[in-house]
């Protein structure tokens, strides 16, 4: 490993010099590519933001794909009611690792306006593990650039060895998360412990 | 377009010994409908569909209601002759209305150009007589409202092509959009609730749901 | 020069290596740090995030090759209509009377066809 003092003088002289880690991070960084996956309205302000005027071009991420197995990036945009919740822990277990998942507007991190309702998931991360959450209602197109550039960041501090590597390099972590089945009224599990925690209340 | 009178005597005629009511609505728009009966539903609405003046061919909606068993307050006004003096004095009656479960036509012609005419039907009771005639047979539109009535209220359509959940899953247990549908008991913390919430939040989160206390400010 | 095909072989190796080295470099990528990571749902069938249902082994209607056959006559027409469009201001009264009886002739195919009720899906 170089250090940083000597790698910033190099940088000065115009010499670059970069780690595997450091290149392997780059690389996916910039070129995260999101599935094809609209749920609700938030869903508008997700493809606003992959057009002209906002241009998630920019940040590499401009390549929605139809398929998971292309796709690193699950952007759950929109309510996910209890019907839909097994198909999207479906479809994020059938996503290659590494991958990522930004929960996109107030029903998709607590179930929003519904969130006392029957028929609606009280947030994605009861199933997955929710990388960035946006709130909003439905957040603008620029704060889903904001979520993109922070998952950039979150991407570019991952060590490759080590024991804090991340999921996807570490052979022992499970790829898949469990997926729900119906019930008579609720999902079961109505919860994945392993992802979620009720949060403790201080007062 | 006919007058609901008109068009009612007119089914009378067409139909004997069939039971029709006009259900007045008060309210601004003022809009009433007819009452059916629920065994002779399909016919009333195959003459309303085929007839030359009227020709509705499009059902642009169908909703489902629950009524449940409720008292209502009317309030009467009477003339009492209280020591000879004559007084007018509210009185208020109350009557036991029974539970149903109603249907909702909204037929509309297009052939004509008007609309609508709002057909109710209701079922015996909210337990075991909720079967009703489906009217998907005769207006293709009403598949899936109809499925979608069956779903959320309970009420079986007979003759339906394919009665089916299609908002809930197929396990699912129950009628959500009944009155007395009791939801799972999956209350979770919310920091501003209110209302019916507010009650749960107690119920669930005594200490978290007082009112907080504010340290008093030293001047 | 020796040899004049040399120059072939090495645009060869060099295509196949560019094509091969990113594969090899993610396969030693994956071997040393990412394990693969298989499982029940990811190597399912992608049916939109449900359960495949039964097999993709299904017998399609013979009307369906006889649609496909009949769609050709549009196909055919549309390849050369279009240089035949392109071209319309040169050309002589007897090439457009060969097009319009070529289109004639395509026409004749699919009215034949629609005359034995091939366009009716039974």
């Amino acid at each position: 490993m170089i250090d940083e003092g000597l790698k910033s003088e190099l940088q000065k002289q115009g010499v670059y010099v970069t780690s595997m880690q450091e290149l392997y991070n780059w690389g996916r960084a910039n070129s995260v590519w999101p599935l094809t996956f609209g749920l609700a309205c938030c869903a508008i302000e997700m493809m606003a933001a992959s057009m002209a005027r906002f241009d998630l071009a920019r940040f590499g991420a401009e390549v929605f794909r139809p398929s998971p197995r292309q796709a690193d990036l699950m952007i759950v945009a929109g309510t996910v009611t209890k019907k839909m919740a097994p198909l999207v822990v479906r479809l994020y277990n059938q996503m290659p690792e590494p991958k990522y998942v930004i929960a996109m507007g107030a029903c998709a991190i607590s179930g929003g306006p519904f969130k006392q309702g029957y028929n609606v998931l009280k947030g994605i991360d009861r199933y997955l593990p929710v990388d960035v959450a946006i709130p909003g209602c439905p957040p603008r197109p620029e704060a889903l650039l904001h979520a993109i550039m922070t998952l950039q960041e979150k991407i570019l501090n991952q060590k490759l060895t080590g024991p804090d590597r991340p999921r996807h390099l570490n052979a022992d972590v499970e790829g898949e998360y469990p997926v729900p089945t119906y019930g008579p009224h609720d999902l079961q599990p109505s919860k994945n412990s392993e992802v979620w925690q009720p949060p403790p209340i201080q007062r | 377009m006919e007058t609901l009178e008109q068009i009612k005597v007119r089914l009378e005629q067409a139909l004997p010994q069939t039971r029709l009511d006009i259900l007045p609505n008060e309210c601004p728009a003022g809009e009433r409908s007819l009452i059916v009966e629920s065994s002779r539903a399909v016919d009333v609405a195959k003459f309303l569909r085929d007839d030359s003046q009227l020709r509705f061919d499009y059902c642009s909606n169908v909703t489902g209601i629950d009524w449940p068993e409720a008292k209502i307050k009317t309030k009467v006004k009477k003339k009492v002759v209280v020591e000879g003096v004559e007084k007018e004095v509210e009185e208020t009656i109350e009557t036991l209305r029974s539970g149903h479960l109603e249907v909702v036509y909204h037929l509309y012609s297009m052939e004509l150009k008007h609309g609508p005419v709002v057909l109710r039907l209701r079922t015996g009771n909210r337990a075991e007589q909720t079967h009703l005639p489906s009217l998907t047979p005769l207006w293709r539109g009403a598949e899936f409202q109809e499925r979608e009535i069956f779903d959320l209220y309970g009420v079986i359509f007979d003759g339906h092509p394919d009665l089916r959940r299609i908002l809930m899953w197929d396990e699912f247990e129950g009628h959500p959009m009944r009155r007395d549908y009791v939801a799972p008991d999956d209350f979770e913390y919310e920091p501003t609730p209110h209302d019916e919430v507010l009650d749960a939040a107690k119920k669930h989160y005594p200490v978290a749901a007082q009112p907080e206390v504010k340290p008093e400010v030293k001047a | 020069m020796q040899n004049s095909y040399l120059v072939l072989v090495l645009l060869a190796v060099a295509a196949v290596g560019f094509a091969a080295a990113p594969l090899a470099l993610a396969w030693l990528w994956a071997k040393f740090f990412s394990p693969q990571k298989p499982g029940k749902d990811k190597n399912a069938i992608y049916e939109c995030g449900l359960e495949g249902k039964g097999d993709a082994w299904i017998h399609f209607r013979s009307e369906y090759y006889l649609y496909g056959i009949i769609f050709l006559v549009f196909d055919v027409e549309t390849i050369f209509l279009l240089p035949f469009a392109v071209a319309f201001t040169g050309l002589s009264a007897g090439a457009f009377v060969a097009m319009i009886v070529f289109l004639l002739l395509l026409v004749e195919g699919l009215v034949w066809a629609w005359r034995k009720g091939f366009l009716t899906w039974k």
